[in-house]
């Protein structure tokens, strides 16, 4: 059938591209929201969060994932593919970070534009709407332009007490608990709750601009900061926390951001640092100062990047596997055991390219980006993304070179 | 005020039946009538004794209208038209009237022969109720009686599936039925344009979803139907005749030549000629893509599709059959269903909902035996799948639509309503109206603001505008008087000369007088002149003339001054003035009644 038209030409590639990936998703869901996110947030292990990040009133959404993907037994018989909107909210502002407190329905928001955080209780089964029940105040009150000069990072206590973690720099990182709304930790003051430990970041207030933000087990927390320094912190000592530099000299303008493996026991725990440039660095905790395991150049294809949109992240079930996205145009999966200890080019595992490919079927020129995307915590290779043309992808692929063998025959 | 009522018989708050009443203008419209497939017993049909309690409809309805052929749309048709009693106009598209009956059909054979219920309409009662239908084209206005009108929309989701328009006078409604706003394969998207009715009344089933994309969908039968032809099964592929067959063979045709596959794919020749035929009558209802491949070339003749024979069906090694009928009840869909369902390396895809009793929906629950004819089972061994092609609007599928069609506002039904507060929030703000979401039985009424149309007469604008003042402006409405003549169907707003010319009556001048008695040692001409000081002082931005023949006037009211022959002191005031100003009239001699202040001088 001759392609007349540029629209089928489009069409053709799209076409392509979903025949190809027959053979390489086992599940793919491609949906389109109304507006984009920059966050997606696992509530429970079936439902995600998600916000707009306009600059005025945005929308929040808890998303039921499809049915299909978790009826693992009967998946013939369940036609069911949709995300189903289980509630929804508005805000005032962008969602810039959202974290969920577990074992709750809260959320904890920040809007980049101070590092007040706002609170929203998800609801229950007897309304479908999403309230704000509060405020925590952060340390900064100015009013920043963008999100690395002012937003706060969040992260939650795995605990049972909800307690949360928040700043936007290593000198105004607090430990907020939730019920009382008292701060529990702030560095370099005398803690409110008498019997608590003083908190201390460094000797001098160091003002690096956090990239992230991580608990690593319930007392120790990680702080990851735009300029490549880690900083790893035990809330129960008033140690002072275990600073790692960049592992490579990077210039003034290069950004790193972080992840840290959830392993059960904090000390063997390894993080990844990723520049801007490229350079992707696996480093062990337990090595002060941080050196190299192994690393990696990732190719980056020169591409205009959103500081807030790049995010490396370790698979929570895979072992060795780390997802990237926001410096290129897919979400590329590296096995990070293929690794050597020099800075050497390497091949993604895998690349989740249906963003650019579908976005080629819109009008504007502007090109697509993704903005986030996340592991699911416990199905090995299932992962969300999202995009700015407020694209959404499910998908589960398919691991090639396992695949290159005979299938094992029995569990 | 006038007031719209809308209750939903059957929908409102309740996925399964539609059947929506609407009061409009002293008319009464049905919209849908659909069967509730979840439902063995009366709860099935809706409850039509809201309207009477006993007794035939036809005198309480002004006529029904029917959006598309789905059943949980016109399934209770041939019970509420025959059964019930209505003998009024029914409104379906063409596609819809040529559909409706077959599906009906097959629905009470299904019911009856196979579930052996006995209360149900029969094959005449059918034909009957067929024949009091009134086709309608796409945006052809049809006048129901003089005063209704109504006229229909594409809505996509399925060959023939409508919204429609209703009118009264200056009020309206649409109504969507079943509708999806993402083109398919073969299928356009709804449109309407801004006709800003005063009610939109939309389905919000999936309003809480947001749908997996449409190649998705495909990407899933793609895959299914590769890995069933790779391990050398057969893949049976049961349809309606309409539509999603014809996408699905497309989608194979575009497959097979890009995989370079062999296996062969067969169509049975009942499907071919139906389809064949109904698409010549309703090409136009079907997106440009497909009219385009129609022209081209016959629907069927597809390189890689064959037409099948009944033989083949033991043939070994893969291939790929679309049959009829579409819910594996009787005929060759079932006949090759029972050939094949032994092999699990075969597969059926089920590519829509089947109604309770037939042998889709038992597989579709998870049905491994099956019980046939002369009591022989058969297991049920091959892969069952369920696909969903469908197209129904989503959350943001709604709000195009309320985008489009402009609606003061908004009704929802076929959902959930602790489900659809937050949707509700949603339209509220964005578009600032009100969004009601009724219940079974529950009646919403919205009062409309109609405007009504008068035409004013030149005369009457020129002297408004010879007074001055501010040009008009739409935001800031100005009194004027005239007088409003209602001749035939028309308003008019006249002068009162013209009225009266108009009329043949003459005009009668009324004038008032009255006599005020005040105190006030002065002579009469300095009496006048204190009233007139006092009138400018308190009566300002009035027009107040002290005139030489000694008379004091406020706009056109006389006042004169004189004196009691008995007191010089007691003054007699004497107004007059004409009904025009009675109001100031009153207001001056309550004003003189109290007397002068002492300060003037």
């Amino acid at each position: 059938m001759a392609a007349t038209t540029e629209d089928d030409n489009l069409d053709d590639i799209l076409d392509e591209w979903f025949i190809e990936s027959l053979k390489t998703y086992k599940d793919l869901h491609v949906y389109q929201l109304e507006h984009p996110t920059q966050v997606i947030e696992w509530t429970s292990g079936k439902t995600v969060c998600v916000g707009g990040y306009s600059s005025s009133r945005n929308e929040m959404l808890e998303l039921h994932l499809p049915l299909k993907l978790f009826a693992d037994e009967n998946k013939g018989l369940c036609a069911e593919r949709d995300f189903k909107v289980l509630h929804g909210g508005f805000t005032d502002g962008p969602v810039r970070c959202l974290v969920h407190v577990p074992g709750t329905r809260f959320v904890v928001t920040n809007d980049g534009l101070s590092s007040d955080l706002q609170l929203w209780d998800l609801g229950g089964d007897d309304s479908d709407v999403i309230r704000r029940t509060g405020i925590v105040e952060g340390g900064r009150k100015r009013m920043m332009k963008s999100f690395s000069e002012g937003g706060s990072r969040i992260a939650a206590r795995p605990s049972l007490q909800p307690q949360i973690l928040h700043g936007a720099q290593s000198c105004d990182i607090q430990l907020t608990d939730l019920n009382s709304g008292r701060t529990l930790y702030r560095p370099g003051r005398a803690a409110e709750v008498r019997d608590s430990p003083r908190f201390v970041l460094t000797e001098t207030d160091s003002t690096d601009l956090l990239s992230s933000l991580q608990f690593v087990s319930d007392a120790v927390f990680l702080a990851g900061c735009c300029n490549g320094n880690v900083y790893l912190a035990d809330t129960r000592t008033s140690a002072a926390p275990q600073l790692s530099p960049p592992p490579l000299s990077s210039g003034e303008s290069v950004l790193w951001w972080t992840d840290a493996s959830t392993a059960p026991d904090p000390s063997c725990c390894r993080v990844i640092r990723l520049s801007s440039s490229g350079a992707a660095v696996v480093s062990d905790l337990r090595k002060p100062g941080g050196r190299a395991v192994r690393q990696a150049q990732l190719d980056v294809e020169g591409h205009h990047f959103s500081p807030d949109h790049v995010k490396v992240s370790w698979a929570p079930a895979l072992d060795g596997c780390v997802s990237v996205s926001g410096l290129s145009r897919a979400v590329q999966i590296y096995d990070v055991s293929l690794w050597g200890a020099e800075l050497q080019e390497v091949q993604p595992l895998f690349e989740h390219r249906g963003h650019v490919i579908s976005s080629q079927q819109s009008d504007s020129g502007v090109s697509v980006r993704i903005t986030s995307h996340v592991w699911h915590p416990e199905r090995p290779r299932t992962l969300l993304s999202a995009a700015s043309d407020g694209s959404v992808h499910v998908w589960d692929w398919i691991d090639q070179s396992a695949a290159a063998g005979p299938e094992p025959g029995s569990q | 005020m006038p007031e719209i009522k809308v209750t939903p018989l059957g929908a409102g708050q309740d996925v399964g039946r539609s059947c929506i009443l609407v009061s409009i203008g002293g008319k009464n419209i049905m919209l849908d009538c659909g069967m509730h497939m979840g439902y063995n017993d009366d709860r099935r049909f809706p409850d039509f004794s809201y309207i009477t309690q006993n007794g035939r409809l036809t005198d309480f309805l002004d006529c029904l209208i029917i959006s598309h052929f789905h059943l949980d749309h016109c399934g209770a048709l041939p019970y509420m038209s025959e059964m019930v009693g209505y003998d009024g106009p029914i409104y379906m598209t063409h596609p819809t009237k040529a559909i409706c009956p077959i599906l009906l059909e097959d629905f009470r054979k299904i019911t009856v022969d196979k579930k052996g219920e006995t209360n149900f309409f029969t094959s005449q009662m059918i034909k009957d109720c067929m024949k009091k239908v009134i086709p309608l084209n796409l945006h052809q206005t049809v006048q129901v009686d003089d005063e209704l009108e109504i006229k229909a929309y594409y809505a996509g989701h399925v060959l023939g599936a409508a919204m429609v328009h209703i009118k009264v006078g200056s009020e309206s409604v649409v109504y969507t039925g079943d509708y999806n706003m993402t083109p398919d394969r073969h299928l356009g998207a709804a449109w309407i344009d801004k006709c800003r009715p005063d009610i939109l009344i939309s389905e919000s089933t999936y309003a809480t979803t947001i749908r997996d994309s449409k190649r998705c969908r495909e990407r899933d039968f793609l895959k299914k139907v590769h890995e069933s032809i790779e391990r050398g099964g057969k893949v049976l592929i049961p349809v309606f005749a309409l539509g999603r067959a014809q996408e699905l063979c497309i989608l194979l045709e575009t497959f097979w030549e890009r995989m370079n596959l062999k296996a062969p794919i067969y169509f049975s020749t009942g499907l071919t000629e139906k389809a064949n035929h109904y698409y010549k009558l309703f090409i136009t209802w079907t997106n440009q893509k497909i009219r385009k491949t129609f022209v081209q070339r016959n629907m069927f003749e597809f390189k890689h599709i064959k037409a099948f024979d009944r033989s083949y069906a033991d043939n070994p090694g893969p291939m790929v059959v679309f049959a009829t009928p579409g819910m594996l009840h009787a005929g060759q869909s079932l006949q090759i269903f029972k050939k094949w369902a032994g092999n699990e390396k075969n597969m059926v895809i089920m590519p829509g909902y089947c109604v309770q009793g037939t042998i889709g929906h038992k597989i579709l629950n998870g049905q491994r035996k099956l019980e046939m004819e002369g009591r022989a089972t058969l297991d049920v061994k091959l892969q069952v799948e369920y696909m969903s092609f469908s197209a129904h609007a989503d959350a943001k599928g709604i709000m195009q639509l309320i985008r489009m069609a402009e609606p003061r506002n908004m009704v929802l039904v076929h959902g959930e309503a602790v489900k659809m507060e937050f949707l509700k929030g949603k339209i509220e703000q964005e578009f600032s109206i009100d969004c009601y979401m009724p219940a079974n039985g529950e009646t919403v009424t919205v009062t409309t603001n109609p405007s009504v149309p008068v035409d004013i007469s030149l005369n009457l604008l020129k002297r408004e505008m010879a007074l001055g003042g501010p040009l008009p402006d739409p935001k800031k409405p100005r009194t004027m008087h005239g007088t409003l003549i209602m001749k035939e169907n028309s308003l008019k707003l006249v002068s009162s000369e013209q009225a009266l010319k108009e009329l043949g009556l003459n005009e009668h001048q009324l004038r008032f007088t009255c006599r005020v008695q005040l105190q006030d040692p002065h002579s009469d001409p300095d009496t006048l002149h204190r009233i007139y000081t006092h009138l400018k002082s308190v009566l300002k931005g009035y027009t107040i003339q002290h005139l030489p023949d000694g008379t004091v006037m406020v706009e056109s009211i006389v006042i004169k001054v004189s004196s009691s022959a008995e007191d010089p002191n007691t003054k007699v005031l004497l107004l007059s003035w004409s009904y025009q100003d009675e109001d100031l009239g009153s207001f001056l001699s309550t004003l003189l009644k109290k007397g002068l202040p002492s300060g003037l001088c």
